[in-house]
């Protein structure tokens, strides 16, 4: 009863991911200006707010002294991603990516992975550059372009900030279902992220 | 000592939180004072429930567009209501970033003035012919301004990075509520005395002063790095009630540009001042969170380059104040 309970709220989230498969720019009507659009934008995304979290969650299995790390170099990331966008088109592969981030960041963090400090921030770049240039994409000629990829860095920051700063107290905390607890979630995240990347391969056949 | 290190320890992480939001901000920072981007639209009855209607203050968006209760027609410049007057719901057509505010002033032929604000958050407003006696149109009043002052706090980047600089100066919590406390009741005694017309100051000095209070609290954070422990580092709160007089004035400057008759005046000053106090404090619970993440992350700046973010803030104020001159 509880296996079908769980299968159901992740083919629920996976649903929820599959759905924006292409690299788009909602925007999002905060009345306060393009910079808090931008800082909502990805946070009302959960392709990626759900690595974001997990990535924190990983980096904080790292311990702090590398964790630290994913601080700076993901939401500088985010940055350059999103100024990228301003020149680049999306890339085709982008949403595979992603995707397939989500899936490996909730592998690694489901395996409790010891990853070297050049993995960690390379996968802390590459998600920050990937999310960069899609929130950088299809933005209205009306929107301040600058300040909107401003708000995007400041809520990368921001979420990768408090998630990492949580896990790592989290972990420190009194009790050895501690570790199990965020093993589990990121073995929820890695399942979601299969799923979605099924269903991206699986489409096209069912369309045709 | 310990309290020497543990304030040291704190200023990085203080540091090290603000240098990357100040690194993300500092581009897109106006070097103009933010304004709430208004429009006014003046309605004069010229005739029981005919009106004539006239932008008195222009939209920058010119797609804005009233939109006025079902039964009456408006054909610019004029609106007909018919017998039943103007009462029901106002509300605009195209508020967004360009244009966040909007206000409906009718002048009836006998009666005083209404003015009815609109914004994105609160995208109606309800008429009636004796506001006075109408709860719900004073509940509509209260949710329009407490809208307005949050939105008034939050994109003043200014008044969030002097709040900022007093949560960085302050080394203790209980410290940091009094020193938040004085700057709410100076600015709260100023925004009073400024709506109320009892005192006022030009906008354009008084915005320039602003940028400088932001500058001396810079000088202030460096100053305490240096461990030059001075007034300021001690009893922040008295800076920040200085200050926050002046802020207040600030403040008002939203309020008074909407034209608000005397008789909501009280009303809508508390309920922009509550707006403005909800903002003032989902930011320190946010800049306060962050510093805790940091703590446990153990991420603070190098000893190089602790200065560095108290150098930004104080060089964009600078900058602000030279631009607002």
């Amino acid at each position: 009863m509880r296996t079908k309970a769980r299968l159901l709220a992740a083919a629920t989230v996976a649903a929820a991911l599959a759905a924006p498969t292409a690299a788009h720019a909602h925007l999002v009507d905060t009345r306060l200006g393009d910079f808090y659009g931008g800082a909502l934008h990805p946070l009302t995304e959960l392709d990626q707010l759900l690595p974001w979290v997990a990535l924190a969650a990983l980096a904080a299995f790292q311990g702090a002294r590398r964790a630290r790390w994913v601080i700076v170099a993901f939401p500088l990331a985010l940055l350059a991603g999103g100024a990228a966008a301003l020149l680049l088109p999306a890339p085709p592969f982008g949403p595979i990516l992603g995707i397939g981030l989500v899936a490996a960041t909730g592998l690694a963090l489901a395996a409790a992975a010891r990853l070297p400090l050049p993995v960690l921030i390379g996968l802390s770049t590459v998600m920050g550059l990937l999310h960069g240039l899609q929130n950088g994409q299809g933005l209205p000629a009306s929107t301040d372009r600058l300040l909107f990829l401003a708000g995007a860095t400041a809520a990368g920051y921001a979420v990768m900030t408090l998630a990492t700063g949580g896990a790592l107290a989290f972990l420190r905390g009194v009790g050895g279902w501690r570790p199990i607890a965020l093993r589990a979630t990121g073995s929820w995240v890695a399942a979601v992220g299969i799923m979605v990347l099924g269903l991206q391969f699986a489409a096209p056949a069912t369309a045709g | 000592m310990t309290t020497v290190t543990e304030l040291r320890i704190r200023l990085r992480l203080a540091l090290l939180a603000v240098v990357t939001l100040v690194g993300v901000l500092l581009p897109a920072l106006p070097a103009a004072p933010h304004e709430a981007s208004m429009a006014v639209i003046t309605l004069r009855e010229i005739a029981p429930g005919r009106y004539l209607g006239q932008w008195t203050m222009p939209p920058a968006d010119p797609t804005l567009q009233p939109i006025f209760p079902a039964h009456c027609r408006w054909e610019p410049p004029e609106l007909v209501c018919g017998e039943r007057g103007l009462i029901g719901r106002l509300s605009f057509m195209g508020l967004g970033s360009t244009q966040s505010v909007a206000t409906i002033r009718v002048i009836p032929r006998d009666g005083p003035m209404q003015a009815y604000t609109v914004s994105a958050a609160k995208p109606t407003a309800m008429a009636a012919r004796d506001p006075g006696t109408d709860l719900a149109v004073w509940l509509d009043l209260a949710e329009t301004y407490v809208n307005l002052g949050i939105d008034h706090i939050l994109r003043g980047i200014d008044h969030l990075l002097f709040v900022l600089g007093l949560i960085w100066l302050t080394s203790s919590g209980w410290m940091l509520v009094r020193t938040i406390t004085a700057f709410t009741v100076g600015h709260s005694i100023s925004l009073a005395a400024a709506t109320f017309g009892w005192v006022g100051i030009p906008e354009k000095p008084l915005n320039a002063a602003i940028a400088l209070s932001i500058v001396f609290v810079g000088v202030e954070i460096v100053k305490l790095q240096r461990g030059e422990i001075g007034l300021t580092a001690r009893y922040p709160w008295i800076v920040a009630f200085a200050f926050g007089l002046l802020h207040g004035l600030g403040f008002a400057t939203a309020l008074t540009n909407l034209g608000i008759p005397q008789a909501t005046l009280p009303i809508a000053l508390l309920f922009f001042n509550i707006g403005v106090e909800i903002g003032q404090l989902a930011f320190v619970f946010a800049v306060l969170a962050l510093i805790w993440a940091h703590r446990q992350a153990r991420a603070v700046l190098p000893r190089w380059g602790a200065a560095l973010p108290a150098y930004a803030i104080g060089s964009i104020a600078a900058f602000w104040f030279l631009a607002r001159v």
